[in-house]
């Protein structure tokens, strides 16, 4: 028997499920490294090797599927319930933000005023900023629609365009964010106001670059000839990460910038 | 014993219709163009004209705000990571500019 008999992936042994655990190691050792005795070398460690497992571990699936067509049906349903459930882990993981949010905000304390936002804290204005960013993201979903459309009726150039249009709307929404971190009154050490605030909308903004480096590499692999009109699932995932993420900062939006001021 | 080969979902033929109520690519392109693209124009036109510097507030040493159990790891511990002079004042004050 020289072929396998089933439409299922025995993935080849790998070393990157080793290489991940032990730069997640490095990364929270090195955190701590950092935050209690000023010292990088572990955590810069521990980037560096996360980093590489991540670009080598994705190359691989990428060669896997794309190359040496493993990725059968069966296995792209499998690569969908992955998918869909890790975005289902990251929406508790925001949900535990929320939660502190809503729980300092709903009950404030006298120590802080007895009211919301706390005294002496100067929301930024809804209706600037906040509200301009709450369009380009809602934009950028538009446009990966469109982007999507346009690859399932195999129309390259338009496809192209579109998402590199989503892209550009994720980086000018991630300048934007970091030109209101410059310029807000309050700080993240301003008290439990700064802590829920920065806390949320900053993990957001990492998942707005996260989200963008995927929609940047679905552009150099479509580019590359990687994706056909009915199998381009990673496209697909990147797609459902990014509405993921125009979702969280809605919740954002109204929770925290709309509703907290 | 070659497993059943799944049929195509989409002709050819049919890449060109929209369905009912246009959800194909040209529908989302003139959406782009008509309401999105348009949208984050005119709200970036309105965060630009409302964007003049304002007076910044008061300096009052609450004790609930500027908060300094640890020092920050990095530079002298005392500035948070966007720190921005003009409008973040230090728990000692604002600084000279």
């Amino acid at each position: 028997m020289t072929h396998q008999t089933h439409a299922y992936h025995m993935v080849n042994p790998s070393p990157w499920p080793l290489t991940g655990a032990l730069s997640a190691f490095l990364l929270t050792s090195g955190m701590i490294m950092w935050f209690h005795f000023y010292y990088t070398t572990l955590l810069t460690a521990g980037l560096l090797a996360s980093t590489m497992t991540m670009f080598q571990w994705w190359r691989d699936i990428v060669r896997e599927g794309t190359y040496q067509g493993h990725h059968t049906s069966p296995v792209q349903k499998g690569l969908r319930y992955g998918m869909i459930l890790f975005i289902i882990s990251e929406v508790f993981f925001f949900a535990g933000f929320f939660w502190a949010f809503y729980h300092s905000s709903l009950a404030p304390t006298p120590q802080t005023g007895g009211h919301w936002p706390p005294t002496g804290i100067f929301p930024l204005n809804p209706m600037e900023v906040p509200l301009l960013n709450t369009a380009v993201l809602l934009a950028s979903g538009v446009t990966i629609t469109w982007a999507h459309h346009s690859l399932m009726e195999a129309n390259r150039k338009e496809s192209a365009q579109a998402l590199s249009m989503t892209i550009a709307l994720g980086i000018y929404f991630t300048y934007l964010q970091m030109s209101e971190y410059s310029e807000t009154s309050f700080t993240i050490s301003d008290g439990i106001y700064g802590s829920t605030f920065f806390m949320a909308t900053g993990f957001h903004g990492l998942h707005v670059i996260i989200g963008t480096t995927f929609l940047t590499t679905c552009y150099f692999r479509q580019q590359l000839y990687h994706f056909t009109s009915s199998h381009h699932f990673g496209f697909e995932a990147a797609a459902w990460y990014w509405h993921f993420v125009d979702v969280v900062w809605l919740f954002l939006y109204i929770s925290i910038y709309w509703w907290g001021s | 014993m070659a497993l059943p080969l799944r049929p195509l979902s989409r002709g050819l033929a049919s890449a060109a219709k929209e369905g009912h109520g246009g959800t194909g690519a040209r529908t989302w392109r003139l959406l782009t163009f008509v309401l999105a693209l348009p949208s984050v124009a005119l709200c970036t036109l309105n965060a630009y004209l409302h964007s003049g510097h304002r007076p910044r507030p008061e300096f009052i040493a609450y004790p609930h705000l500027r908060i300094r159990t640890k020092r920050f790891p990095w530079g002298d511990g005392n500035h948070t990571l966007f720190h921005n002079s003009h409008v973040n004042p230090l728990p000692t004050g604002y600084e000279s500019s």
